[in-house]
């Protein structure tokens, strides 16, 4: 191998640039997630049918498709047909969002049914009304289970943010592209680009590996 | 605006082919990956601490980074380090086969772990050597545990896939894109394009969760 | 009846286990066990009765002591934290049964119970199948060969279990509370399972909960708490009329019987 290394003449100034905005995405869209993804698990949970599945069919359509496929269509299509032009930075966190909702969505439903049948007997035993049923035994006990899933998809959609470049989005992996055209140095660059995404990424599982091992141990 | 979906007609062969690439890297990488997983797996519960490290490092690394850097690195600069120009479809079935080992080493490490200390008692019991506590009885039921987490990471790397159209390899999504920029139709290309896309992991997602529970239902004690 | 010198099947002398330097669970045991002698183990929880069959099977290390088996060396220890010594060759002269059952899920009864023999002695498989057939239908278990574990009672896991062990012809069966596990109205069919290889002389050493069952199949009774043999005898008396103040405090609070 004949490539001589030169990590000095990288400009961070742009990283940093970038990281800023993926962060801003991640950010956003995990609030977009955690908030609408959970009203869209009470949607496909519902006995209605008529509600139900359109929501199930939304959840199953940004299970079922590439990220990417997702992005680039939301980025063509949504002005064309829907004639409403936002920043592109909007655009982004609109389109990681709602992919992010269809996750949350999933795993805030496999949560609340997994929550024991005795639980909610229990409950009527004490003499809980329905209402109180769902706000005191099967919501907390819910959250607590959805939390690691949630830092799950929350971190792949960090990840996942790293699509944008390819519709022009400021973020990280495009600032890094861009450097990499034009220092000629791709292998320092995208290594450094790959370390960063890596640095912010790799506390989150940790925490979320500890978060499972103390949660089986408490239910054991 | 008026949408006419009969302009893709003419093309119905280019995302024939589009889809054939897709379909050909998610059987080549699903292969390679899974027996990288395996190893990779077994290799994280070894003695030896040098193995246990750089495997470790491994599948978090590309656990912690998104699949397109990765992709980007091993087709810009792994042909540098190198020093040999490396064709599109090998730095693609590389990178998405490095991509589903890290994933499936995670599946198959899980459920080497769910088999519980008791049926090594069990073993011991019937006084197995180690080989057999091995061959027959720990990986026969580790490998179905992992059975439907392995179907759903060959449905994560069907969708990943699509992101080797990124370096211009001419997969379903790559054709899809050329199509919506050469007629300036993309709602009809790129939502035919997710509508195939869809076609093929739905079922298979649906498929996953019958399989599950079988097999749950098969291994309940 | 003349009474030949005959020597002990097992032999344990000053057995000692600990789980760290806080836990000790065995303190000191000697227990010897005569040849046919069927010997059930009472006692608190927490007083070493399980990890008393455990070690036997060598399933666990030990600080210090050792055990014979038909006047062979079995099992020693070469000192606290250091490595336990266990003759793999002798190991396979005992059979255990657990209280989960432990059948391998992904094999069917009968393969269940000709993985051993065909693995371990090499038996062939024709021969293996149709000795586990047998021995299935006369634990009533004919008609389930096939059946995975998945599809079994509980009652019916525990009897293919024991069943399992017997396929290695052992020369003394190890029971850890086989039917605790198990509902009410499905214990008699595994203690029959016990009772029938008793009427056959079968070496047993048995930890259970259930005193009326100890009763009917025990030759001896070893009540054990502390870690150490508090009171051993025939179950006639250790059951009966306790000598030890903690055999009595036991069997009163088991029996629910205040004197």
């Amino acid at each position: 191998m004949n490539y001589s290394f030169d990590f000095q003449s990288i400009a961070y100034a742009p990283l940093m640039k970038g990281l800023l905005v993926t962060l801003e995405l991640t950010i956003a869209a995990n609030a977009i997630g955690l908030t609408f993804g959970f009203l869209l698990a009470l949607l496909i949970m519902s006995r209605i049918a008529i509600i139900r599945l359109p929501a199930m069919l939304f959840v199953e359509f940004f299970r079922c498709t590439p990220a990417i496929v997702q992005i680039v269509w939301f980025f063509y299509c949504v002005p064309m047909l829907f004639n409403v032009f936002l920043g592109s930075l909007t655009m982004g966190i609109l389109a990681l969002g709602l992919n992010l909702m269809a996750f949350n969505a999933e795993a805030y439903r496999a949560s609340i049914q997994a929550v024991p049948r005795e639980q909610i007997d229990a409950g009527i035993a004490l003499g809980l009304n329905p209402f109180q049923r769902v706000l005191y035994i099967v919501l907390p006990s819910a959250f607590r289970a959805s939390i690691p899933v949630l830092l799950t998809n929350g971190i792949v959609i960090f990840q996942q943010s790293a699509l944008v470049a390819i519709v022009a989005v400021q973020d990280l992996m495009y600032q890094g592209k861009t450097l990499a055209t034009e220092t000629y140095r791709p292998i320092e660059t995208f290594t450094i680009v790959a370390l960063i995404y890596f640095a912010v990424s790799f506390p989150v599982t940790q925490i979320v590996g500890y978060l499972e091992r103390r949660r089986q141990l408490l239910v054991s | 605006m008026d949408l006419n979906f009969s302009v893709l007609l003419r093309f119905q062969d280019a995302l024939l082919l589009g889809l054939w690439m897709t379909i050909k890297l998610t059987l080549i990488c699903m292969v390679l990956g899974c027996t990288l997983g395996f190893l990779v797996g077994l290799a994280r519960t070894s003695r030896n601490v040098f193995v246990r490290g750089l495997s470790s490092v491994y599948v978090e690394f590309f656990r912690g980074t998104p699949v397109l850097i990765q992709l980007f690195w091993i087709f810009f600069c792994l042909p540098l380090l190198l020093g040999v120009e490396l064709s599109n479809l090998t730095s693609g079935v590389i990178a998405l086969t490095l991509y589903m080992g890290a994933i499936t080493s995670e599946t198959f490490r899980a459920s080497l772990k769910s088999v519980g200390p008791e049926q090594l008692d069990a073993c011991v019991a019937l006084g197995l050597p180690k080989r057999v506590q091995v061959t027959s009885v720990v990986l026969p039921q580790a490998v179905l545990r992992a059975i439907p987490t392995l179907l759903s990471n060959c449905v994560s790397l069907f969708k990943e896939s699509a992101l080797v159209s990124a370096v211009g390899m001419a997969d379903l999504m790559f054709v899809g894109q050329n199509i919506s920029n050469n007629t300036a139709r993309p709602v009809e290309a790129l939502t035919i394009v997710a509508l195939i896309y869809f076609a093929i992991a739905f079922p298979l997602t649906r498929a996953v969760s019958i399989i599950e529970a079988r097999i749950l239902k098969k291994l309940a004690i | 009846m003349t009474m030949p010198f005959s020597p002990p099947l097992v032999r344990m002398q000053n057995l000692h286990k600990s789980y760290g330097p806080e836990i000790q669970v065995l303190k000191g045991l000697d227990i010897e066990m005569k040849p046919g002698e069927r010997v059930v183990v009472i006692g608190p929880s927490g007083g070493g009765k399980s990890t008393l069959l455990r070690v036997m099977m060598g399933l666990e290390k030990i600080d210090s002591g050792s055990i014979t088996f038909g006047g062979k060396p079995y099992i020693s220890s070469e000192g606290v934290g250091r490595k336990t010594v266990i003759d793999t060759e002798v190991r396979r002269s005992i059979g255990m049964v657990f209280q989960h059952y432990t059948l391998f899920p992904h094999l069917n009864v009968v393969q269940n119970l000709i993985l051993a023999p065909c693995k371990v002695r090499g038996e062939r498989k024709a021969e293996a199948t149709e000795r586990a057939i047998a021995l299935l239908s006369r634990f009533g278990l004919g008609a389930k060969a096939k059946a995975f574990p998945a599809q079994l009672s509980g009652g019916q896991k525990q009897r293919v279990a024991i069943a399992r062990a017997l396929m290695l012809d052992p020369k003394l069966m190890l029971f850890d509370e086989v039917t605790s596990a198990l509902d009410p109205e499905l214990v008699a069919e595994v203690e029959q399972v016990i009772l029938q290889l008793a009427n056959q002389n079968m070496p047993m050493m048995i930890v259970t909960h259930d005193m009326w069952f100890a009763r009917n199949i025990a030759s001896r009774v070893i009540f054990c708490a502390g870690g150490v043999v508090v009171e051993d005898g025939p179950p006639e008396q250790v059951l009966g009329s306790p000598k030890e103040e903690r055999t009595k405090d036991f069997i009163e609070r088991v029996f629910h019987i205040r004197q």
